[in-house]
């Protein structure tokens, strides 16, 4: 009796819609409060949104940002701001995308997105550098560092709108 | 003893010295009144009104004179109507204060809200932000909110450099003036001051060249915002991420408590560095401050060009080779050379250094030769016998004790010295300066004595025969414990008490320290100077007590503990005179210093160097061999006041560097010496049993540590400033001899040979400046505006004569030397005389006086 009801169940799925994501050729998309791989921001100017604070990897619980600050200057600029992230790691293999990270970050530069396919096949290659976790430019402007009017950023944390 | 007083903090009592400040007596019973503008090593001025309290006083009938009691029999008090500032108050009996009513959080609340309104939200990129006395405040006191818009908040400067070490941001600043008091009241220094009034109250520096003291640093670590920052670590790293490693200055012979903010770097491979240097608390040697050398000249520790393999002459060309190929060849070279053997140890070699290769040198030689380097000074061996006695510390010296500086351009061969003596000056003491030339602290000195270069010696001479007409002070001296007593007596008959007043201000008090320098004397006058120093002091019976004795002023941060462990400039002189065939130089550059040296060495047949850099010593060399710096091992360092002290491993080695004490083990293991130690502290257990001076110098005994007052660093951080907790080890004092009472003294009388007058020009004096271009100290870039050219230092009359400009370049010769300079002639050399300041120029010149001549060169 419970055999017939086994095959009864596997018998009405046959005729339902088709639940399995054929992944990687299919993709399903994601929701939109997914917490993926990290991206590192830009203002619209081309200027990167993170300022070097290194708040992000005093709140990761997992210990997984690195960031090495530098000072900005008119002639070498990366961020309106006094500093920049001359170096900036994530370990993708400690993270645990709680998203600690972006609440803590004061300029909203770092950013949890939707990219989830993160392999890797050594261990070294699950340290994200900046130059992979930085967006492109947009299109038509420079990217960083560039050359700036002295004068035209003065803040130690530039103002939480794009300082265009 | 001091009167102490009862006073009450929120109806408790408590006892403390009269006098006391009010924010320091609760401080040492741990309650805490918030501070900004009050600092426990400056003046109180009551700027900041962060400090409010309520203060009263016990309710006294007048009639009765009793105490008023209420109905539970406690004492009534009578309280002032409005909060007042408590930095301003001293305890006075029956003072009593309230700290945790609604009228004073309510006072401190509204003071840090009134600062928040023009203080920007940097926090996250500021330097202090972490351990910003404003932001723990505010955490602790604040109000939590804001009832003011961040908009409409100030805009100030944000990057106003004062000088190239200090970065000023006007927006961040509190208008404590705790920067500019210590520059003032501390330092003496005119650099920093208010311009302005009110909200516009800005912070300038009015010197030239800006913020122009050695001294700067030490702001960045008291003021209580992160207004003021140095370039050297600017954004180095947020401090909750630096690890704090406690070590000892390697530059002079202060010997200063040091903290090593280190941290994993990228750039240098993801090694551990240093990031920056920070005073760690030592009442006794540098209380809270260091000077800028100190803290900035932490370069060499990984400066590109170090060494980081043995490296092999072969044919003119170096060929690295490894360590034991290299110990090999030591050997050998040791079981050839042995009878004709020099050795020449480097002023900052720690002692486990200095021993091992001195057991190194005892294996093959039965009466090795140890010479110093530099070998300008001499006289640690009297150091030893008359030094100051068991708890001397400077910074509580005051009237009770007179203090002579001979020889020595103070501040700039030991800063933190100089600022102490400065400061016990201002307290009272007498101080004395005695030289051949101006210098700064003749400012704050109570008499000056000037004699010329050679004669140092009759002075102290003179005080001494001073000392002897009056029976009070040299009465009870017995023949049998001061030996050659009665020939000094004899010698001193002749001689005439000169500088009268001078000698009665430093006889007629209590105590009286002796720094002797070297400026000026050849190492058999120095010898001299310092005999007749210890004469003195021997005669007056000043000799072994605290606060009482001599100290050297040396070159160098460990050479009194090359003396305790066997090493002398004699030994030094001795080898120049007759070079040997070979050499061994640890951690010195004596060919790009000295000519005399230079041609000793080049002449030899075989020399090992241990370096950090390929320096001229070690391009002159057959085998280099890489050492570690003080940041990549652990090691002791002797103070010139004979503390020895610990420093310990900070950072990552670089290459396959070693300590020296490491590499002369080895190379005494391969001949058939004892077995290696397998580390510092086990050489210095060796050290203890064998030195009898050092035998509680155990690496346990020098990491003790004890409560000190002020209390800074750790969760005080509002009170004190950023300087560090001591958390590891206070070192220790070395008795000198004459502190035990039956110990046998020897005085002798000392020979004053007439300056020698030869037929050159002009007398070269080689005087010692803080920034130079030592091994150690010229890595550190970013003091290279502060490092001045290659110079000598002429007197109006002679430079007349030659036809000599303030400005020109101009050749100096001499005796086997040749060098070129620029002129100054800006009323500091005396006549008849060249200063020349060492190790400023790359072509060795003299490094003890010697004649020479001085001409104009074209441009
Ligand atoms: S998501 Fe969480 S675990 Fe991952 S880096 Fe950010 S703070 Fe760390
Ligand atoms: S990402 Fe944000 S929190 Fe992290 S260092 Fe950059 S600015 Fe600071
Ligand atoms: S710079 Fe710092 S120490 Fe100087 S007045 Fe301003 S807040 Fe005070
Ligand atoms: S005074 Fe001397 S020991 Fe102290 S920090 Fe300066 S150079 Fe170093
Ligand atoms: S007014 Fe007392 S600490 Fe500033």
């Amino acid at each position: 009796m419970n055999l017939l009801r086994g095959f009864a169940t596997t018998l009405k799925y046959l005729f339902e819609d088709k639940v399995t994501v054929q992944y990687p050729e299919e993709e399903r998309p994601v929701r939109e409060r997914f917490k993926g791989r990290h991206a590192l921001k830009r203002y619209d100017n081309g200027l990167e949104k993170c300022i070097g604070c290194a708040l992000c990897a005093a709140a990761c619980p997992a210990d997984a940002i690195w960031v090495e600050a530098a000072e900005n200057t008119d002639e070498e600029r990366y961020s309106p701001g006094e500093r920049y992230a001359k170096t900036y790691e994530i370990n993708m293999m400690r993270c645990i995308f709680c998203g600690y990270c972006e609440d803590a970050c004061p300029t909203e530069a770092i950013v949890l997105e939707h990219e989830y396919r993160l392999t890797f096949s050594d261990r070294r290659d699950s340290i994200y550098t900046k130059e992979m976790l930085i967006d492109p430019p947009p299109p038509g402007v420079p990217g960083t560092p560039q050359q700036t009017e002295p004068g035209r950023y003065t803040r130690s944390i530039p103002e939480m709108k794009d300082p265009l | 003893m001091t009167e102490t007083v009862t006073f009450y903090i929120d109806g408790q009592a408590y006892q403390v010295a009269k006098g006391t400040n009010l924010v320091d007596a609760a401080k040492m019973h741990d309650i805490d009144i918030p501070v900004f503008c009050y600092h426990p090593k400056l003046k109180p001025v009551g700027m900041c009104r962060m400090c409010l309290v309520e203060l009263g006083s016990l309710s006294v009938n007048r009639e009765t004179g009793e105490v008023e009691r209420d109905e539970h029999g406690e004492p009534v008090f009578r309280w002032f109507p409005r909060l007042q500032t408590a930095c301003t108050q001293v305890v006075t009996d029956g003072l009593a204060v309230r700290t945790t009513t609604e009228a004073v959080v309510q006072g401190r609340n509204s003071i840090l809200e009134f600062l928040l309104t023009s203080h920007p939200l940097d926090c996250p990129v500021c330097d202090k932000g972490g351990e910003c006395p404003l932001q723990n405040l505010t955490m602790g006191y604040g109000p939590g909110e804001s009832r003011f818009l961040i908009d409409d908040k100030i805009r100030l400067d944000k990057h106003v450099p004062l000088g190239e070490l200090i970065y000023l941001d006007r927006e961040r600043c509190i208008q404590c003036a705790r920067c500019t008091r210590f520059c003032d009241e501390i330092v003496g220094d005119d650099v920093l001051a208010f311009h302005e009034r009110g909200r516009r109250l800005q912070i300038v520096t009015i010197s030239d060249p800006p913020f122009d003291t050695k001294f700067s640093g030490n702001t960045t670590d008291i003021c209580p915002v992160g207004a003021l920052t140095t370039a050297d670590f600017r954004f180095g790293a947020r401090p909750w991420e630096l690890q704090e490693e406690a070590t000892i200055c390697p530059h002079c012979p202060v010997g200063c408590n040091l903290s090593a903010g280190t941290r994993l770097d990228r750039d240098a491979g993801g090694k551990k560095i240093i990031k920056r240097i920070m005073p760690r608390q030592n009442e006794w040697v540098n209380e809270i401050w260091i000077c800028d050398k100190g803290r900035f000249g932490h370069h060499h520790t990984r400066a590109e060009g170090r060494l980081e393999q043995p490296m092999l002459k072969q044919n003119g060309a170096w060929v690295p080779i490894d360590w034991p190929a290299a110990y090999d060849l030591v050997a050998a070279k040791l079981r050839q050379y042995g009878d004709s053997l020099g050795v020449l140890a480097g002023p900052s070699l720690s002692n486990e250094d200095l021993w091992e290769l001195r057991k190194l040198a005892g294996l093959v030689a039965s009466e090795p030769k140890l010479g110093v380097w530099p070998a300008a000074m001499t006289g640690g061996d009297l150091v030893a016998q008359v030094g100051v006695g068991s708890g001397t510390m400077l910074r509580a010296v005051g009237p009770e004790t007179a203090i002579l500086v001979i020889a020595s351009d103070f501040e700039e061969e030991a800063p933190i010295w100089w600022l102490q003596v400065k400061q016990a000056a201002d307290r009272g003491a007498a101080v004395v300066v005695a030289n051949a030339r101006p210098t700064k602290l003749d400012r704050y000195a109570r008499a000056v004595v000037r004699y010329r270069y050679g004669e140092a010696v009759s002075v102290l001479n003179g005080f001494a025969a001073q000392a002897l007409k009056d029976k009070s002070l040299t009465g009870k001296l017995s023949e049998s414990r001061v030996a050659g007593l009665s020939q000094l007596r004899a010698a001193l008959k002749g001689v005439k008490p000169a500088f009268g007043d001078a000698g009665r201000m430093l006889l007629s008090a209590e105590n009286l320290i002796i720094f002797a320098g070297g400026e000026g004397l050849s190492v058999a006058q120095h010898r001299e100077l310092m005999q007749a120093a210890a004469n003195l002091l021997i005669l007056t019976g000043r000799a072994g007590r605290a606060n009482s004795g001599l100290v050297a002023v040396w070159p160098g941060a460990n050479m009194q503990g090359a003396y305790d462990l066997g090493y002398s400039a004699e030994a030094t002189q001795a080898l120049l005179d007759t070079p040997p065939r070979m050499w061994i130089i640890g951690a010195a550059n004596p060919v790009a210093e000295d000519a005399r040296a230079a041609r000793a060495i080049t002449g030899a047949e075989f020399v090992v160097a241990t370096s950090l850099f390929m320096t001229p010593t070690s391009e002159a060399a057959d085998l280099v061999l890489p050492r570690q710096s003080f940041a990549e091992r652990e090691g002791t360092f002797t103070n010139g006041m004979r503390r020895v002290q610990r420093f310990y491993t900070v950072q990552g080695i670089i290459g396959d560097s070693l300590p020296d004490w490491k590499i002369f083990a080895a190379i005494g293991e391969r001949l058939n010496g004892p077995k290696a130690r397998i580390s510092a502290g086990a050489v210095m257990k060796d050290i203890t049993a064998h030195v009898p001076a050092y035998a509680q110098a155990s690496y346990p005994r020098l990491a003790q540590v004890e409560r000190q007052f002020p209390l800074v660093g750790g969760d005080d951080l509002y009170y004190g400033g950023t300087a560090y907790f001591n958390l590891s080890g206070l070192g220790l004092a070395i008795p000198p001899v004459a502190e035990d009472g039956s110990a046998q003294l020897e005085v002798r009388p000392v020979t004053v040979d007439a300056p020698a007058s030869t037929d050159a020009d002009l007398s070269l004096i080689p005087v010692r400046v803080l920034y130079d271009r030592d091994v150690l100290f010229e890595p550190s870039r970013l003091m290279h505006h502060r490092v001045p050219p290659p110079s000598v230092e002429l007197n109006q009359a002679d430079a007349e004569r030659l036809g000599i400009a303030d400005g020109d370049r101009v050749a100096v010769e001499g005796d086997g030397y040749q060098i070129t300079a620029t002129a100054r002639v800006d009323g500091r050399a005396p006549a008849g005389y060249a200063l020349l300041p060492v190790r400023l120029s790359s072509t060795p010149a003299p490094t003890t006086p010697a004649a020479c001549t001085v001409r104009k060169i074209g441009e």
